[in-house]
């Protein structure tokens, strides 16, 4: 008897674990779907609203990593993200032009970029304005803004500033096509000079710390609207200018050639431009802020499909 | 691989070419953190002399909590600072934040506890024996504490190198207190973050081999003045 | 007057009394020794009387002056003596900084530093020393640099600590010639501590026994070690044969005493019926061989002569120690070369003669 005790342990032992596993594999694993976002989806806390939602209905895990546009698209044509979700049109023409995009299906249409969402973007400032861009309005009043705000830098740089992401982020890639439509040469006029003239501080850094920068420097910065409004409570800025057609801001996914699993990524992306997520989409943050952080799509404003 | 391979080749072509940017951050890098790292052992071996060579209630407790803070994370010193610097903070009239004076004070706090501790505990390797050799032979308290001193130079050499390391290799508070700023708080430390998140990592691996290059050279100085 | 006197000196390390109310003046110029087995408080005297440490009760004045127990004045008194320890500590830099350290805290100029380190280092032979590693040294090396360091001072007092424990004899040798002849040249007055007695009475004007705590004789070296004033010091002394007895007649300080038993003639003024101990140092015995039956007393002086039988030899270098049975038990130093002529050996039978005078008598119970 004694002998064959530890030979019954044993056997139940082996069982046990044997119905553990086979337990566990009629058990479905989530699926993973990792995504890179821009940091002015993820500060404003959209995607932890939509992650639970995207999760119970596909039974997934969302892995969403925030970063900014340029390294979020990096990890995506490495494959190791599944879907990048960025701002940036020019870098994502060349994304999709490198092969990196598949293309996923949406509403019947095939293609790598898919829009879903939109904002605009917003120069804010201190109360004070001292370059005086408070009162610019019009379909031009971002380059105007500029112009004065590098006009008065150079004259005065204590008291005029300008904090810029300098990340190389689908803001900043936006901040340098308003510097070129309004004339400059932004390599030279703006980060040369301006640097050295002291007024354009290049902070290198995220949405949300270059705004606090910019309210501790008393500085004016370009900002996504839906970050500025999360953020808004702790700051000191104001919007100033809220006009003009550069000022648009599309927010695109797009199903990485070199990812695991394009299928779940499909799943995502239909997900996004499904109707009841627009309609959570373009209500986010009502309650809190007032007013809309993001707008739902809109084939007027994002283009087609 | 090839982004590693990349990433050296181009740290080779940037140190050749001595090129200006990044002798900037790693020349801003040796100056902040030096200035860091001075201020603190002036600071730190007094300071930590006087804990040593006096009793007093709690000094146990003391020399516990300097050692549990070797390890204060440093983007909780970076906060510390943030909330202290900040405009609508107590000493926002400085208007500090975001200078390379912010980015030396937070690295002073940040090894003053490594630099606290160790020089106490490189006082503690000498023998009780020396101190009072040399007060027989009329030494005053603080001139027996410098001989004290003398005697763990090398023990106090490497609490300094340490605190050097530490502070040139910190990036959470250099980012916060810093900003980041180009031509004004950028180091390499924060520099390979910015680079790395823009996806440039080539530059940023070639930035973090000058760092350890850097590392390395003050390592071969210092040692060799060990062996002296 | 005395240079430095401590009054009712008492100190303790916790619960441990190490010194027990203490006087002693040390006078200048004297050279004073304090003997005394390991753990009998003469480190921690010493360190009292060098201002290293405050004594637990007691007062200490320095050539007339009442040193205080904190305070800068402590400092100055202690620079104007020098201590060398027993564990001789040299500092981690070169032969020449360790020596200059006194005269730099001291602010003396660098040109008169530099003449008075050369010239110290040469006197105790460590010339060619100058820039060695001060730790590569050997002991006995370490302990000349430790006395250049003190000597170097030209101290006012100079205290050693057991100056030559743990050397080899030539070391030893070296560092005692440099003691006695700082001691002659320059009129230092010195406090030696030691357990080594020979090196006591080499190197002092007057000796004191501390004995637990309490210094219980001073005196010069004969009076310690010829006259102890207990049985305590007298065992320390090395006073092998101390005897318990009673006197039984005096004639005019002519001492009878009773040693079970046998009769004992001392000089002594001690009355009929005190107990006391008789203490005969061991080389203050003559052992003699009976010549074939006939009384061998006669020719000797001494008034004591006992007939015994060695009960054991042990040779301790030049000398052997004989133990011998007389109905009491003594021992007798002689040289080997006598032991060796006499033929010594166990069993071999002797006379043990002794002079009154070479008997010292202690009341017993004094000093205690």
């Amino acid at each position: 008897m004694k002998v064959i005790a530890p030979r019954i342990a044993l056997i139940v032992l082996v069982l046990t674990l044997l119905v553990t596993v086979l337990g566990c594999s009629g058990q479905t694993e989530p699926e993973v779907l990792r995504v890179a976002t821009t940091t002015s989806l993820y500060d404003t806390g959209l995607w932890d609203y939509l992650e639970d939602i995207f999760e119970d209905r596909y039974d997934a895990d969302l892995q969403i990593q925030a970063k900014g546009t340029g390294i979020a698209l990096e990890l995506g044509m490495n494959g190791d993200v599944d879907v990048v979700t960025v701002h940036d049109p020019l870098k994502e023409a060349a994304f999709v032009a490198g092969g990196y995009a598949l293309n996923a299906t949406v509403d019947g249409n095939s293609t790598a970029r898919v829009t879903w969402a939109y904002n605009y973007f917003i120069i804010v400032g201190p109360a004070s304005d001292p370059a005086g861009v408070g009162s610019l309005t019009g379909s031009l009043a971002p380059e105007e803004a500029f112009q004065k705000i590098q006009q008065e830098g150079a004259l005065d740089p204590d008291t005029v500033r300008f904090v810029s992401r300098g990340d190389e982020s689908g803001t900043h890639g936006k901040e340098k096509a308003i510097w070129a439509s309004a004339g400059y040469n932004y390599t030279e006029d703006i980060v040369g000079n301006g640097t050295a003239d002291g007024w354009y501080i290049e902070a290198g850094t995220g949405m949300g710390a270059t705004l606090v920068m910019a309210d501790e420097l008393m500085a004016y910065t370009l900002t996504d609207k839906g970050t500025f409004l999360a953020y808004q409570g702790d700051l000191d800025l104001v919007p100033l200018v809220e006009t003009g057609d550069i000022m648009l801001n599309v927010y695109t996914a797009m199903i990485c050639t070199n990812g695991v699993n394009p299928g779940m990524a499909q799943n995502l992306v239909t997900f996004l431009r499904a109707p009841e997520i627009q309609a959570l989409i373009a209500g986010y943050g009502v309650p809190e802020y007032g007013e809309p952080l993001f707008y739902p799509w809109d084939p007027e404003i994002c283009g087609l499909p | 691989m090839t982004e590693i391979w990349d990433g050296l080749t181009k740290a080779v072509q940037l140190l050749i070419s001595l090129d200006p940017a990044v002798m900037e951050v790693a020349g801003r890098s040796l100056t902040i953190s030096a200035t860091a790292c001075l201020l603190a052992s002036l600071i730190c071996i007094p300071l930590g002399s006087l804990i040593h060579f006096h009793h007093f209630r709690g000094k146990r407790v003391l020399i516990n909590i300097i050692q549990t803070l070797f390890s204060v994370p440093t983007v909780l010193v970076g906060l510390f600072l943030l909330v202290l610097l900040s405009r609508s903070g107590p000493l926002g009239e400085l208007r500090l934040l975001f200078t390379p004076t912010a980015m030396v004070i937070g690295q002073m706090i940040l090894i003053t506890p490594l630099l606290l501790g160790l020089t106490i505990s490189a006082l503690s390797g000498v023998s009780k024996e020396i101190a009072d050799t040399a007060t027989s032979l009329g030494a005053s308290g603080s001139q027996a504490i410098r001989l004290v001193l003398k005697e763990a130079r090398y023990a106090v050499l490497a609490a300094v190198m340490l605190g050097f390391a530490r502070a040139i290799s910190e990036v959470g508070c250099a980012l916060m207190v810093g900003g980041n700023i180009r031509g004004a708080t950028r180091v390499i430390t924060t520099v390979i973050s910015l680079e790395a998140g823009k996806g440039n990592l080539e530059l940023a691996i070639a930035l973090g081999m000058i760092l350890l290059l850097l590392a390395l050279i003050i390592n071969i100085v210092l040692n060799r003045l060990q062996q002296r | 007057m005395s240079l430095i006197e401590v009054v009712d000196l008492s100190h303790s390390y916790g619960e441990r009394e190490i010194l027990k109310g203490l006087n002693l003046g040390i006078d200048k110029g004297e050279a004073f020794a304090l003997i005394g087995p390991t753990g009998a408080g003469k480190t921690t005297l010493l360190r009292i009387m060098d201002l290293l440490e405050v004594p637990g009760a007691g007062e200490i004045y320095f050539d007339g002056k009442h040193v205080p127990r904190s305070g800068k004045q402590r400092l100055e008194i202690r620079r104007r003596m020098s201590f060398i320890h027993q564990k001789p500590q040299v500092f981690n830099l070169s032969v020449y900084d360790n020596v200059a350290c006194g005269l730099r805290w001291r602010g003396e100029k660098r040109n008169r530093i530099a003449n008075k380190v050369d010239h110290i280092l040469e006197m105790v032979g460590l010339e060619g020393y100058r820039n060695r590693d001060a730790r590569t040294l050997s002991g006995g090396e370490a302990q000349r640099v430790a006395l250049a360091r003190a000597l170097v001072l030209e101290p006012e007092v100079l205290l050693l600590d057991e100056p030559t424990a743990n050397l080899d004899p030539i070391s030893t040798a070296k560092i005692e010639q440099l003691i006695s002849n700082v001691a002659r040249q320059q009129n230092t007055t010195m406090i030696m501590a030691t357990h080594d007695m020979s090196q006591g009475q080499q190197l002092s004007d007057r000796i004191g026994v501390l004995l637990d705590g309490r210094l219980v004789q001073t005196g010069n070296a004969t009076d310690i070690f010829r006259s102890p004033t207990n049985e305590a010091v007298a065992h320390f002394v090395g006073m092998e044969n101390i005897l318990e007895g009673v006197v039984v007649e005096n004639n005019e300080g002519i001492a009878l005493v009773n040693i079970d038993g046998y009769i004992i003639q001392a000089v002594s003024g001690y009355p009929v019926g005190k107990e006391v101990y008789a203490c005969i140092r061991p080389e203050d015995i003559t052992l003699l061989i009976p010549d074939g039956g006939q009384q061998t007393t006669v020719k000797s002086s001494a008034r004591n002569s006992f007939q015994s039988e060695v009960t054991r030899v042990t040779t301790l270098g030049p000398l052997s120690r004989v133990e011998i049975d007389c109905g009491f038990r003594l021992i007798a130093l002689v040289t080997r070369i006598s032991a060796e002529e006499l033929n010594l050996q166990a069993g071999k039978e002797v006379y043990a003669t002794f002079k009154a005078t070479g008997v010292h008598i202690i009341e017993k119970g004094s000093g205690q």
